[in-house]
């Protein structure tokens, strides 16, 4: 292999000691930049040979990264050009991708490659595969090493009661004929990182470079401030006075019982189960008690290596308690909202990690603090607890189980690590306290007077953005190394600080770190509400404002504001007034699951520590009982358990009928008789929605019977299995390759003519903007067309925002304002609305339309049926073992979930905007006839002759000339574009079925492989001959104003559509930002399926990817800004 | 290291005190109580004079049973039940400054070779001159009844360590972290055998461990521990099995192990066959 190459792999150095380092003279992206596609090709295949002999671990998998993005970012515009390069994905090889079975696809797509010669489709699936291995590979050997950890191992071996090793303390046993048995209770901290040194405590990167991997981070303790009722600002600073002390976050009881089961309870989630079975404690997904299980495993109370073994679990109690005994364990999150961004979960984990450990014995004392190495122990615990839930932190995530302020720093594996001869570092850091000297009393309390701790309310997943930060890492991006090295002196500047006690400097520097190497490396970090709340504060405190904190791996919901501490509480209720208001502007448009809240915080200098509450202080906490007590009362007091009664008589004479300072009696009052539910935010009941919105209920009848019968469904969506699907032949799709679109770049006769309609403004342009883009926030409910998903041109830019600016490009260009359509729904129309008005359409120079949905759906609980078609029948992607095993618990939870709130029932248990649903884009078109708008439009435009029509998401298109001339010239109805298929590109495509040139929807497609057999995919983007569109219809340009005939026209052709049932994922929130993501069902009709229509002239023409690519995923838009799309887009505009 | 004349045997504990002298039928089929087997073995060692540590009021049983031993033992009082630490450290006067055998009275041994474990680990000591503990490798599951050493094997030699710590009763989690010692069967450690030869230095260390408990209880471990922060300390498997009296049913197996191992082996597994007959007869 070429020794650059060889370099790049190892790290600069051969010497497997050193740190890897970008190599010195040139870089990867350099070298593969003045690479020819020759030289590409040939790299990639040396790196494959060398992958396979590589004894270094790491090295294997940075060549695999390497390769993946030779595939991915290299080679694709070497393909450009070569536009007839037509080799199809074989779909063996994506279904092995989907089966994890990553090796075997690549052996397939490269066998395809030497027979077909290298293509756009392939390099998609290599990039793909190679990522899924690379990633695959890294899992793996954190799991291993995870399982490999000296105390860890036992509990993998332990397969048999008879071996079981653990007895709880006699301490716990005590006290059980004549009063209550002892509590331990446990109370941990969370932890707040100032600085992670760009995520550097990521497992791969910790055990690749251990020498950059370093976390400052403290442990905290908090409430949340107490003035959320206040209306006035004034009233605000006044409630400062009476604040509750902020206290250990997290905290965990545990006590003996005198049944023979494990009771989990989650005090906050309001769970509870009595576990009987070693299975039930393995079924994680099954509940909301899947943390307190992991817990239970982790600490080897129930041992991993008993999961399957047949044994009872009251084997493993009685040998653990005694006979007839069992344990009652309950963990509480005290008010702290989920996207803390604070580990709270994982503190919690490590709490009942210890509380476990220390009732059996494996730790030195049962109370009090913790040692150095059970602290050690703990937090490799809580990453395994983490791996067998199925979810993953960071090594510092544990943070809050240490006491104080710390240094975390990798560590470098030594002989008889586990790690060593793999990895360079260790799995688990070491943890450096910082003492008296390295930050004085006196700073720290400055620290805590200075920083404004928030939740900003946004809830968002930070996995995809740890996902790219390794694959950064190991590509050794020369940008991604720069901006880390940046990161680590930072921290070695906040350590100097905080030394010298200047907390000014550290306020200085975390900002720093948010605007210089964290968005250097993701600058989806960031986002336009966390910009907008710095700009606003920072304007509104002038110089109070210090400084900006992002919490750990990402901003929008925990994150931190310094302020000058004279002036704290003016500050903090100023900033909880800007982020409210900021909210409610954003609501429609990013994904927040609650009310940004304050909070209070002190250091805690204790770590996780615990009590020992015997005799009548052996009692859970208050909020235990508020939970438990209602159940209790509820129950035959026949049947109520002796230890039941007693605690309540406890409880009472405690709680109730003293004169405490909390007294208790309301809201138990409130949890025996809850108040009724409140109405929606905006106070509209769903029935209001349905009868607003054209809520047709004898359809909606019909759909439920159809269902329940079985006559639509998942399965029903497919055409016959003996239909033809065969792929486009020679003519049927003409190439586009659009160089300068712009007028006067390009002389031919389409491109002039397609000039000439836009000077002539006989072309508007409809964006589809009604749907709830559920795949892009998972089910949030948000608008997308408002998402500020990127930074374009300088600062966060929407989809609607970015649209219209292509249309003022095209405007200007040819001197005729551009009519510009956003379609809405029940759902997108009052938030577009507001939007366009507050910023006044963003000046746009034409004409700006919203066309309001005229047609709505109410979601249906799913069929069981479908939901086991969906998850078992319909190929996806496979997860590593443990998280599919969570996922299939899942599954089978809502499976049971449907079942028991009754099948194809109507979905109403969420908020009304949730339970109703858009009823699919082909309505879009049909409301533009129906709610009037495009006789609107040809009032004010009686030029108007063509219409483009696209998704929101689709970035590329705009009216380019040298298109539409083509469109022009052929005279279609209807010009499709279509781009090559990329792996990715799931959905459906262009297609010959049954011998007649259409698209075709994924759904609908009898088999999955046939998919794969199509070269095109149907980008959604179509030009429309508006006159010929209205005859489909039954109508003309004089009968768009018969309201009676439009509707017939429309219901006639929307009888000839097929309906498709899909299932989408809502989420459902509930308690303190939890939020559940459930399927339903709802029906749908689809724009392709007009081309379907047997007399409607139909062209189609090949884009290039830029123009067709649509975005679907957060996740895709990494990618987006790097392989140059962002940037080709930002040119289509002008802002 | 001089020859080692004398042993101490503890059978202070509040579980042992009966125990030892519950009867049992050793390897040459005559029936005895449980620490004349362990003293038969002893002497035969070449061990002169035996300490016997008791608690307050229970010399007058011992006595009883094991006069045809008199002129080789000296009775011991522990004061108080101190723990395990107290109960050896009686014995300083009675041991002075020799290094000694120590025993607890509720194990019996059985050795697989011709030579008795207590011979086996008296020539050990004396061959390398330092204070050496037998140990047996034990499944993890049991550890809650012993102290783990941990240590790595001296270079060329089978079966010796070289101790670098010894924690009491550890958990499997702090056993896998501080005591895995190379070339054991996984899950399984190195755990004391009820059989040590220590230094007079032991209680030096002692009472340093009772002043520091200030009246409260003490085991050895840690201050065996310290032994081997201090000096050469070695751990020693020896060709034989601990048998537990104390264990759920200790005495049954102890019982069943010296029969096995002795003159009427044939007899014992006769037994054994007859009672597994019945037993899946009764099934």
């Amino acid at each position: 292999m070429d020794d650059r190459l060889l370099a790049l792999v190892r790290g600069a150095s051969p010497d497997r000691s050193a740190a890897p380092s970008p190599s010195g003279d040139r870089s990867f992206e350099a070298l593969c930049r003045s690479a020819s596609r020759a030289d590409l090709e040939r790299m990639a295949a040396d790196l494959d040979a060398w992958r396979r002999t590589a004894d270094n671990f790491y090295h294997r998998v940075r060549a695999i990264f390497l390769l993946a993005a030779i595939h991915r970012y290299f080679l694709p515009p070497h393909f450009a050009s070569a536009s007839a390069s037509g080799s199809k994905i074989p779909f063996s090889g994506v279904k092995l991708c989907l089966e994890r079975r990553f090796e075997e696809a690549i052996a397939i797509f490269l066998e395809q490659q030497r027979s077909d010669g290298s293509s756009d489709p392939l390099s998609s699936a290599l990039a793909s595969a190679y990522q899924g291995l690379a990633f695959k590979t890294l899992a793996q050997q954190v799991q291993k090493t995870v399982r490999h950890v000296r105390g860890n191992q036992w509990m993998f071996r332990m397969g048999h009661p008879l071996d079981y090793p653990l007895r709880v303390r006699p301490e716990l046993l005590e006290g059980a004929s004549d009063g209550p048995r002892p509590v331990l209770c446990e109370e941990t901290a969370v932890r707040l990182d100032l600085s992670h040194a760009a995520w550097s405590d990521i497992f791969f990167l910790g055990m690749d470079y251990p020498e950059g991997a370093k976390v400052l981070n403290l442990s905290v303790n908090l409430a949340v401030h107490q003035s959320r009722g206040a209306e006035t600002l004034q009233a605000r600073i006044e409630t400062e006075k009476s604040k509750i002390a902020p206290a250990p976050p997290v905290c965990a009881f545990l006590r003996v019982i005198d049944e023979p089961v494990l009771r989990l309870t989650s005090i906050d989630l309001g769970a509870t189960v009595d576990i009987t079975t070693i299975e039930e404690v393995f079924d994680f997904a099954k509940d909301y008690l899947g943390l307190l299980k992991a817990a239970v495993i982790a600490a080897g109370i129930v041992p991993a290596g008993l999961e399957g073994s047949g044994h009872a679990l009251s084997e493993i109690l009685t040998r653990l308690c005694g006979p007839g005994l069992g344990l009652e364990i309950a963990s509480q999150v005290r008010d702290i909202p989920k996207g803390s961004r604070l580990a709270v979960s994982t503190n919690l984990l490590g709490c009942l990690i210890a509380v476990a450990m220390r009732a059996t014995g494996q730790t030195s004392s049962l109370t009090g603090a913790l040692t150095e190495s059970e602290r050690r122990t703990i937090a490799s615990r809580a990453i395994l607890g983490e791996w067998l839930g199925g979810s993953g932190g960071g090594w510092q995530d544990s943070g809050g189980v240490w006491p104080g302020i710390k240094l975390i720093e990798g560590e470098l594996a030594q002989p008889g690590d586990t790690e060593h001869g793999t990895s360079r570092g260790r799995l688990l850091p070491r943890h450096t306290l910082l003492d008296a000297e390295a930050a004085a009393a006196t700073t720290r309390r400055e620290l805590q007077d200075s920083l404004i701790l928030v939740h900003g309310g946004m809830s968002q997943n930070v996995g995809p953005i740890l996902e790219m930060v390794t694959e950064k890492y190991l590509l050794k991006l020369e940008r991604e190394w720069a901006a880390r090295q940046e990161a680590q002196e930072i921290l070695r500047q906040i350590l100097a600080a905080l030394r010298a006690g200047d907390i000014a400097r550290v306020a200085e520097l975390t900002t720093r770190n948010f605007f210089g190497p964290i968005q250097a490396i993701i600058p989806w970090a960031s986002n336009a509400y966390t910009e907008r709340l710095i700009t606003e504060i920072r304007e509104a405190l002038g110089p109070v404002f210090r400084g900006f904190i992002m919490l750990g791996g990402m901003s929008g919901g925990g994150m931190g504001f310094f302020v000058d501490p004279a002036h704290k509480p003016a500050a903090r209720a100023r900033i909880l007034e800007i982020m409210q208001r900021t909210k409610r502007e954003l609501q429609h448009a990013l994904p927040f699951a609650m009310d940004p809240v304050v909070y209070d915080f002190e250091i805690n200098e204790a770590g996780s520590s615990a009590r020992l509450r015997t005799g009548t202080e052996a009692m859970f906490s208050p909020e235990y009982y508020l939970f438990m007590v209602p159940r209790w009362l509820r129950q035959d007091p026949r049947s109520l358990p002796r230890s039941h009664r007693a605690e309540l008589d406890r409880f009472a004479g405690r709680h109730l009928f003293s004169t405490g300072d909390r007294p208790l009696v309301a809201p138990l009052m409130q949890r025996i008789l809850p108040p009724p539910a409140d109405k929606t935010p905006d106070g509209a009941s769903l029935r209001d929605l349905l009868a607003a919105n054209g809520f047709d209920s004898i359809q909606h009848e019909q759909i439920r019977a159809d269902l329940r019968a079985g006559r639509i469904g998942l399965a029903q969506n497919r055409l016959p299995s003996t239909t033809t699907i065969e792929d486009v032949r020679e003519g049927d799709v003409a190439e586009m390759e659009l160089r300068n679109t712009l007028a006067g770049a390009r002389n031919d006769d389409a491109s002039a003519s397609g000039a000439a309609a836009l000077r002539a403004g006989r072309v508007a342009v409809i964006t589809l903007a009604a749907g709830a883009g559920s795949r892009w926030t998972q089910g949030a409910g948000t608008v997308k067309a408002l998402h500020p998903f990127a930074k374009l041109a300088g600062r966060h830019r929407s989809f609607l925002e970015v649209h219209l600016a292509k249309s003022r490009r095209i405007s200007r260009a040819f001197g005729a304002p551009v009519p510009h359509v956003f379609t809405t729904s029940h759902l997108t129309h009052g938030p577009t609305d507001a939007f366009l008005r507050a910023h006044r359409n963003f000046d746009y120079p034409g004409r700006v339309w919203l066309s309001p949905g005229r047609s709505i759906g109410l979601r249906l609980v799913p069929m069981a049926r479908d939901l086991r078609f969906a998850w078992e029948e319909m190929p996806h992607q496979q997860l590593d073992p443990q998280k599919e095993k969570v996922r299939q618990s899942l599954h089978k939870a809502l499976i049971d979930w449907a079942a028991n709130l009754g099948e194809a029932s109507d979905y109403t248990d969420n908020t009304p905007l949730q339970c109703l649903h858009p009823v699919g884009h082909w309505y879009e078109i049909a409301n533009l006839l129906l709610n009037g708008t495009l006789r609107q439009m040809l009032a004010a435009h009686p030029q108007l002759e063509h219409l483009l029509l696209h998704n929101i998401d689709t970035l590329g298109a705009d009216l380019d000339a040298a298109v539409l001339g083509r469109h022009l010239v052929d005279g279609a109805t209807f010009t499709s574009e279509v781009i090559r298929r990329r792996v990715d590109d799931r959905g459906g495509g262009l297609a010959r079925v049954g011998g007649q040139l259409r698209l075709i929807e994924g759904l609908a497609l009898a088999r999955e492989e046939d998919e794969f057999k199509l070269t095109f995919y149907n980008t959604a983007t179509m030009w429309l001959r508006i006159d010929a569109l209205l005859t489909l219809f039954g109508l003309d340009r004089a009968s768009l104003g018969d309201a009676d005939r439009v509707a017939a026209g429309v219901r006639a052709l929307a009888a000839k559509m097929p309906t498709y049932v899909t299932l989408k994922d809502v989420r459902k929130r509930w308690g303190n930002g939890q939020e559940d993501i459930l399927p339903v069902a709802q029906f749908e009709k689809l724009w392709g399926d007009m081309t379907a229509l047997h007399d409607v002239p139909v062209r189609y023409l090949a884009v290039p990817r830029t123009r067709g690519q649509q975005l679907k995923d957060q996740a895709q838009l990494d990618g987006w800004l790097r392989d140059g799309s962002a940037a080709a887009i930002e040119a289509l505009c002008e802002f | 290291m001089p020859r080692i004349r004398k042993a101490l045997i503890t059978a202070a504990g509040p579980q042992q005190r009966r125990l030892p002298l519950q009867s049992l039928t050793d390897r040459d089929g005559a029936t005895k109580p449980a620490l004349a087997i362990i003293l038969d073995e002893m002497l035969a060692a070449g061990i002169e004079q035996v300490g016997l540590v008791l608690r307050p009021g229970d010399r007058p049983a011992y006595e009883a049973l094991l006069a045809p031993y008199a002129s080789h033992l000296v009775y011991l009082e522990q004061p108080k039940p101190n723990g395990y630490g107290d109960a050896v450290r009686c014995g300083r006067d009675f041991v002075g400054a020799e290094p000694f055998l120590l025993q607890v009275s509720d194990h019996l041994y059985v050795s697989r070779s011709a030579k008795s474990c207590t011979t086996q680990l008296l020539e050990l000591a004396e061959a390398e001159a330092c204070s050496i503990s037998a140990v047996q490798a034990t499944h993890e599951s049991l550890l809650r009844f012993y102290g783990t050493v941990s240590g790595s094997l001296v270079p060329g030699r089978t079966g010796l360590y070289l101790i670098d710590n010894v924690i009491e009763k550890p958990t499997p989690t702090m056993a896998e972290q501080q005591c895995v010692v190379p070339g054991l069967r996984s899950g399984h450690y190195l755990c004391f055998f009820g059989m040590h030869v220590l230094g007079p230095v032991v209680f030096t260390l002692l009472d340093e461990a009772a002043a520091a408990a200030r009246g409260e209880r003490f085991t050895l471990t840690p201050t065996l521990a310290h032994l081997a922060s201090r000096e050469k300390y070695l751990a020693a498997e020896l060709a034989g099995r601990r048998a537990d009296l104390e264990a759920p049913f200790g005495l049954l197996r102890a019982q069943i192990a010296l029969g096995l191992h002795g003159s009427s082996r044939e007899e014992v597994l006769a037994l054994l066959a007859e009672e597994l007959a019945v037993d899946s007869g009764r099934r």
